[in-house]
């Protein structure tokens, strides 16, 4: 089997498609688990009555089921006792939901390095536990959460290649279905290769600068 | 609650190969990790430069176009895989990347005084490895790798894309089944009990995973190994 580039330029629209596709699930994907993480971690914080026990069995449930099974539980499940989303939507749900979960973590992990004596500071002032909260606790512990959560962000545009498997036409999906009916692998996987490490690549670079930015006032 | 009964047998098969896959993935991937862990160590710079892009290209490349490289790749190149066969070899490849991290981090983590002070007493290089760096190096090591084996268990469902009966694939059997037999939509149940059944494996196993930790005194070396307790590149 040879490399035919021909072959690859031909299907080049279809894999740009996919491409967006993958770029769109995975920016709602992002956008949405960030909310989500940050809503979830407040809670735990704050120790809302019932929703932070939920938020922390909700984490590890995420992180010991495998995001396959959540995917095809929101795909197939839901739709069976009467809740349809689109494809791109359960996707967007799924990755979200699954993300989420990491966030939630890392950001606990931020407001854990947060000073006590800030918070003592900040009670000595009046300011309500949620005040404290989203006025000073919060955008320091977003400053050490932030590496971690876009690591977990690169992971998600990874693992947005999954669903391939419940049919939604991301790029991995385009290259695979391909596949299936010309048997040219090499240009399909050339393409899968090249573009998931020059995502992986980019992003990490990114992540690298921001952390970099962020640890400014550190450094002497 | 019927329907998982009703193919009880069928579930059971499932999640033995999901474990058979699990395991035998995990071993192939301790040694694959740690050699080229160790590789990772070593001072010709274009040995840990291949082992750095080896590790680089399968954690960068979703595990799934990988599986489905050696699935597809494999015949081509006069092969013959089974797809049992393809998962586990592109799930122990791919493990096989994160061990060498997991064993160079590990070995990285045993300060630098330890192995000068074996030079100083004239121990051979092997004998330093063997003797000095390895058994100090295994206490984060070892709960890394039962990390490990848990993210293996959870990747085993990618093998449902390639037509593996493990668990998901099962279910999805069970749901088509009972789908086109009875004409009712088992799916929220079949996959409930699926996530469950994951569930409760994996947080046994993470369970087991931090005791051990405990008990070797190295807590937190197994998510620090694993990538500081980010998301798993999968």
């Amino acid at each position: 089997m040879e490399f035919d580039p021909a072959y690859l330029v031909r299907h080049l629209p279809a894999l740009w498609r996919g491409l967006l596709v993958t770029i769109e699930v995975s920016l709602a994907g992002m956008l949405f688990s960030i909310v989500l993480g940050v809503l979830g971690a407040a809670a735990r914080y704050l120790r809302i009555p019932g929703l932070w026990q939920f938020v922390a069995f909700y984490v590890e449930f995420i992180r010991n089921t495998p995001l396959l099974v959540q995917m095809f539980f929101i795909v197939f499940g839901l739709p069976a006792i009467g809740l349809t989303l689109s494809l791109f939507w359960c996707g967007v749900l799924s990755l979200a939901l699954w993300a989420a979960a990491y966030h939630v973590e890392s950001i606990r992990g931020g407001l854990e390095t947060v000073n006590k004596g800030l918070r003592e500071a900040g009670q000595a002032l009046g300011l309500k536990p949620w005040q404290f909260l989203v006025k000073v606790s919060l955008p320091l512990a977003l400053r050490v959460a932030i590496p971690s959560m876009l690591n977990t962000s690169v992971s998600l545009v990874k693992n947005s290649s999954m669903l391939q498997a419940i049919g939604l036409m991301e790029l991995t999906f385009v290259a695979v279905d391909r596949m299936a009916i010309d048997f040219r692998m090499l240009e399909m996987f050339t393409v899968l290769v090249v573009v998931y490490l020059a995502l992986v690549f980019v992003l990490s670079f990114v992540a690298g600068r921001v952390e970099h930015v962020l640890q400014r006032p550190f450094r002497a | 609650m019927n329907v998982i009964l009703a193919n009880w047998p069928l579930f059971l098969d499932g999640f033995w190969q999901t474990i058979k896959i699990g395991i035998v993935t995990l071993i192939a991937s301790t040694v694959i990790g740690f050699v080229l862990g160790t590789l990772a160590m070593v001072r010709p710079w274009w040995v840990r430069a291949l082992v750095k892009v080896y590790v680089e290209f399968l954690r960068g490349v979703p595990l799934i176009v990988n599986i489905f490289f050696v699935f597809f790749g494999a015949p081509l190149l006069g092969l013959p895989l089974s797809p049992y066969g393809a998962v586990v070899l592109g799930l122990s490849l791919w493990g096989g990347a994160n061990g060498a991290e997991i064993v160079r981090g590990g070995l990285q983590a045993v300060p630098r005084h330890q192995s000068q002070s074996a030079r100083a007493l004239g121990l051979k290089e092997w004998e330093i490895f063997w003797f000095i760096l390895l058994p100090q190096a295994l206490r984060g090591i070892l709960p890394a790798f039962a990390g490990l084996l848990t993210l293996l268990i959870q990747s085993t469902t990618l093998g449902a894309l390639v037509g593996v009966s493990e668990m998901l694939a099962m279910g999805r059997l069970v749901v088509e089944r009972t789908t086109v037999m009875e004409g009712s939509d088992p799916a929220f149940q079949v996959y409930t009990f699926v996530l469950v059944a994951y569930f409760l494996l994996c947080s046994a196993l993470t369970w087991c995973t931090r005791r051990w930790e405990r008990r070797l005194g190295a807590v937190g070396a197994r998510r620090r190994l694993l990538g500081g307790g980010n998301a798993p590149a999968i």
